[in-house]
C-alpha cells in the first residue's frame, strides 16, 4: 500500500478533529463548563475585572480593553450588540454578521488560529473559541503578554452566560442584560406560540457528504424544541455527527431541516426518496446564516423555524 | 481432482459466497426487514418505504461495493503478475496519489461535489501516464523496479500537491474532499453503477483477454521475449488497464485499501498460477470482502459509518495470516 494512502488517514483524522472543531463553534458541544465569574478587590475600581474562562486561566483587567480580537462568530456578534464593535480589530474569515463585522480585519481562521497574526494586530483582549485545539495557541497568546480569554459557546445557557462576561469586559453590563432579556423574552414568545401545537419530529441534515446530523448536544436541538418541533436525533448527546440515509429513514421524521442547497440537493437524490418527509414535500429550508451560531440572533432563529414547522403560529 | 475440476469447485465456492455476502448486504440495515420483506420490496411490491430502500439505498451499495470489490481485486491479480512483484497494487502507480489531487484540487478550486469523482479519475490518469512516462523516460523498455519507483516518486509529489491544497483550501471543501477519499459507497446511485459497470467489464474483459500474456511476463523478461512475447507492449498493455481499472474505481468509491493487494494472494494459492484462473477468482473474492466490509461499515457503528479501506483492511488482515500459516 502507498505510503500516500496512510498519510490520508492521518490526515483525514486531522480533518475530522478541526471538523468536529468547526461544527462544535456552528452547533454546540456537550461539555459545557460554567466558569466562576469572581470580583476580586481590584475588580471593584473603576473597569478593572477579573475573570475565569473555560480553560480556567484567570484574566484580570485592569483597564477596558480597547483592541479586542474575537475569533467566534458568536461572540463577533455579541460585541456588536453590545455597542462595542469599533472596538474590535480582528475577527475570523467566518464572522459576517452584522455587515460592519465585514470591515473589522480578517484574521483567517480561529480553531486554531494564527497567533503571529493575532500579535500582528496589537490586541489588548483575545477572545477564543474554548476548543481543545485552541488550548495551545491560548498558552502562546498567554505567553506573549496578550490578555486571552476562551468561552465555550454551544449551548443557549451558554450565550447568557458569555453575554454577561462580554458586558463586564466592555463595561456595559446594562446593555447586556438588555441583549439577554430581549433574546429571553423572544424565545419564551416562540415556546408559548406553538406551546398548543402538535410536536413534529425533525431530522436536521447539517451536511451532504457524509450525511450529518444535528444532535442533542447543539443549540439547534433547543431552538427545534422551543418552536415545537422534536429532533429524532435529540437523544444523542453529541452536537452532530454522520448517520447513515437508512437510519434517518427508521427514525421517520415528519420534517427535515436543511440548508437551501443541501434540501435540493435530497430532493434529487434517489436513495433520499426512501424518506417519507422527502416523499410528502416536507423538506424546510432554513436561513443558514441566521441559525447557524448560538449568538444574538437566537431569538430570531427560533421564530423562523416555529415560521416553518408551524405556519401561522406567529405573525 | 484435476485442476480443471479444482477451478470449477474453487469458482463455485467462491460465486456462492458473493451471493451470501450480497443476500445479507440486502437484508441486514437499520430498518428490520424480514426475508419476505425484502423480496416484496426488490419487486417493487408492498411497502413504499421499503422498497425505495432496498431499490434505492441498499442494492446499490450492494452492488456497487461488489463491482469495486472486483475492479480492484483483479487489478491487483494482474499487476501482481505483470510486475513479478507480490508488493504491487492498483495504487501503487500513481493512482491513489493522483486521484487524491484530481479529488482535492476539484473541491479546492469550488466545483460542485458531483464532480468531484470526474476530478480523482482525472488525476489518477494523468499520473498513471506521468509514471509510464517517467518509466520510459531512461530510453529503454519500462523496467517493473523503475516503474514502483516512478509511482513512489510521483505518490510523493501528489502527497506535496495535497497539503498545498489542503493548506491553502477553506475547511469545509477540505473535509469533503478527504472523506471522500477514505472510501465509502454510502452515495450509490443505479447511474454511477451503469457507467462504472460498462467501463468496468470492458476493462475486466480485456485483463482476462490478456491473461495469457501476464502469464509469460511472470517467467520473467527474457523467458518472456524467448517466447517470442513483446515484453514492452504486454506490460504497458497489462498495467494500463490494470491502473485504468483502478482509477474508475476511486472515481465511484474513493479510496479502498487493502483489497488490490492482499485478495489476489488469498485465491493465488487454491487458484493456481495461471493469471486467468488467479484474475477471475480474485474478482469473485474482492466483491465478497467489498460487500461484507461496506455491511460491516454501516452497520458497527451505527447510526455512523466507518471508512470502508479502514474495514477492508481490519477484515482482511486475519485472513491474511490464516492463509500464510496454511501456505507454510
Amino acid at each position: 500500500m502507498p505510503f500516500v494512502y496512510h498519510r490520508y488517514f492521518r490526515l483525514g483524522f486531522a480533518a475530522c478533529v478541526a471538523f468536529a472543531a468547526a461544527l462544535v463553534v456552528a452547533c454546540g458541544d456537550l461539555r459545557s463548563r460554567t466558569p466562576a465569574v469572581a470580583d476580586t478587590a481590584a475588580a471593584k475600581t473603576i473597569g478593572a475585572v477579573t475573570l475565569r474562562d473555560d480553560f480556567g486561566d484567570t484574566l484580570a483587567l485592569r483597564a477596558l480593553p480597547r483592541r479586542i480580537v474575537s475569533l467566534n462568530p458568536a461572540t463577533t456578534e455579541l460585541f456588536f450588540a453590545l455597542g462595542a464593535g469599533d472596538r474590535l480589530v480582528g475577527r475570523t474569515h467566518f464572522d459576517l454578521y452584522p455587515t460592519a463585522a465585514q470591515a473589522v480585519q480578517d484574521l483567517g481562521s480561529a480553531i486554531p488560529p494564527n497567533v503571529e497574526s493575532v500579535l500582528g494586530v496589537r490586541p489588548d483582549l483575545v477572545l477564543l473559541y474554548a476548543s481543545e485545539s485552541n488550548r495551545e495557541p491560548a498558552g502562546r497568546l498567554h505567553a506573549a503578554g496578550v490578555p486571552t480569554l476562551t468561552l465555550r459557546i454551544d449551548h443557549i445557557a451558554d450565550f447568557r452566560r458569555a453575554v454577561g462576561i462580554l458586558g463586564r469586559v466592555v463595561g456595559d453590563t446594562a446593555r447586556a442584560a438588555v441583549v439577554t432579556d430581549s433574546v429571553t423574552a423572544t424565545l419564551e414568545r416562540v415556546r408559548v406560540a406553538t406551546q398548543g401545537k402538535p410536536r413534529l419530529t425533525a431530522f436536521w441534515k447539517a451536511w451532504d457528504s457524509p450525511v450529518i446530523a444535528i444532535g442533542g448536544g447543539s443549540f439547534l436541538s433547543e431552538l427545534v424544541d422551543i418552536a415545537g418541533g422534536k429532533n429524532v436525533y435529540g437523544d444523542d448527546p453529541r452536537p452532530a455527527f454522520d448517520v447513515t440515509i437508512e437510519d434517518v429513514v427508521r427514525r421517520d421524521p415528519d420534517v427535515v431541516f436543511a440548508g437551501p442547497e443541501s434540501g435540493e440537493r435530497m430532493r434529487a437524490a434517489p436513495a433520499w426518496r426512501a424518506l417519507r418527509a422527502v416523499r410528502e414535500g416536507r423538506i424546510l429550508i432554513v436561513d443558514t446564516m441566521l441559525v447557524g451560531r448560538p449568538g444574538v440572533r437566537l431569538g430570531e432563529a427560533a421564530v423562523s423555524l416555529a415560521r416553518l414547522l408551524h405556519p401561522g403560529s406567529l405573525p | 481432482m484435476t485442476q480443471r475440476r479444482r477451478h470449477v469447485l474453487l469458482y463455485l465456492v467462491l460465486a456462492a459466497a458473493t451471493v451470501l455476502a450480497a443476500l445479507a448486504g440486502l437484508g441486514i440495515g437499520p430498518v428490520r426487514l424480514t426475508p419476505v420483506d425484502v423480496w416484496n420490496a426488490l419487486g417493487g411490491r408492498g411497502d413504499v418505504t421499503a422498497v425505495a430502500i432496498m431499490r434505492d439505498i441498499r442494492a446499490p451499495r450492494v452492488v456497487l461495493a461488489g463491482l469495486v470489490g472486483a475492479a480492484l481485486a483483479m487489478s491487483g491479480a494482474a499487476l501482481q503478475g505483470t510486475m513479478r512483484n507480490p508488493l504491487a497494487e492498483p495504487y501503487l502507480l500513481g493512482v491513489s496519489g493522483g486521484a487524491a489531487v484530481g479529488a482535492v484540487l476539484a473541491v479546492a478550486g469550488g466545483a460542485p461535489f458531483g464532480l468531484v469523482p470526474l476530478g480523482a479519475f482525472a488525476g489518477a490518469v494523468a499520473a498513471v501516464m506521468l509514471v509510464l512516462a517517467i518509466a520510459r523516460a531512461g530510453g529503454r523498455r519500462p523496467d517493473p523496479r523503475v516503474l514502483l519507483m516512478a509511482g513512489v516518486v510521483v505518490g510523493a509529489f501528489a502527497n506535496a500537491v495535497i497539503m498545498i491544497a489542503l493548506a491553502s483550501a477553506p475547511a469545509d471543501s477540505v473535509r469533503n474532499a478527504l472523506w471522500w477519499m477514505m472510501g465509502s459507497v454510502a452515495g450509490a446511485t443505479w447511474g454511477q453503477i451503469g457507467w462504472f459497470a460498462a467501463y468496468g467489464v470492458l476493462s475486466a474483459g480485456a485483463l482476462l483477454l490478456f491473461a495469457p500474456e501476464i502469464d509469460v511476463l511472470a517467467l520473467g523478461d527474457d523467458a518472456a521475449a524467448g517466447l517470442g512475447v513483446n515484453v514492452d507492449r504486454a506490460g504497458r498493455r497489462a498495467y494500463v488497464i490494470a491502473s485504468l481499472l483502478a482509477a474508475a474505481t476511486v472515481a465511484a468509491a474513493g479510496l479502498v485499501g487493502f483489497v488490490g493487494l492482499v485478495v489476489p494472494h488469498l485465491v493465488r494459492t487454491r487458484a493456481g498460477s495461471r493469471h486467468r484462473a488467479v484474475i477471475g477468482a480474485a474478482g469473485l473474492a474482492g466483491a465478497t470482502l467489498v460487500i461484507l466490509a461496506d455491511l460491516v461499515a454501516r452497520t458497527l457503528r451505527a447510526p455512523s459509518e466507518l471508512p470502508l479501506g479502514a474495514v477492508t483492511a481490519l477484515g482482511g488482515v486475519p485472513f491474511f495470516l490464516f492463509q500464510l500459516r496454511r501456505f507454510k
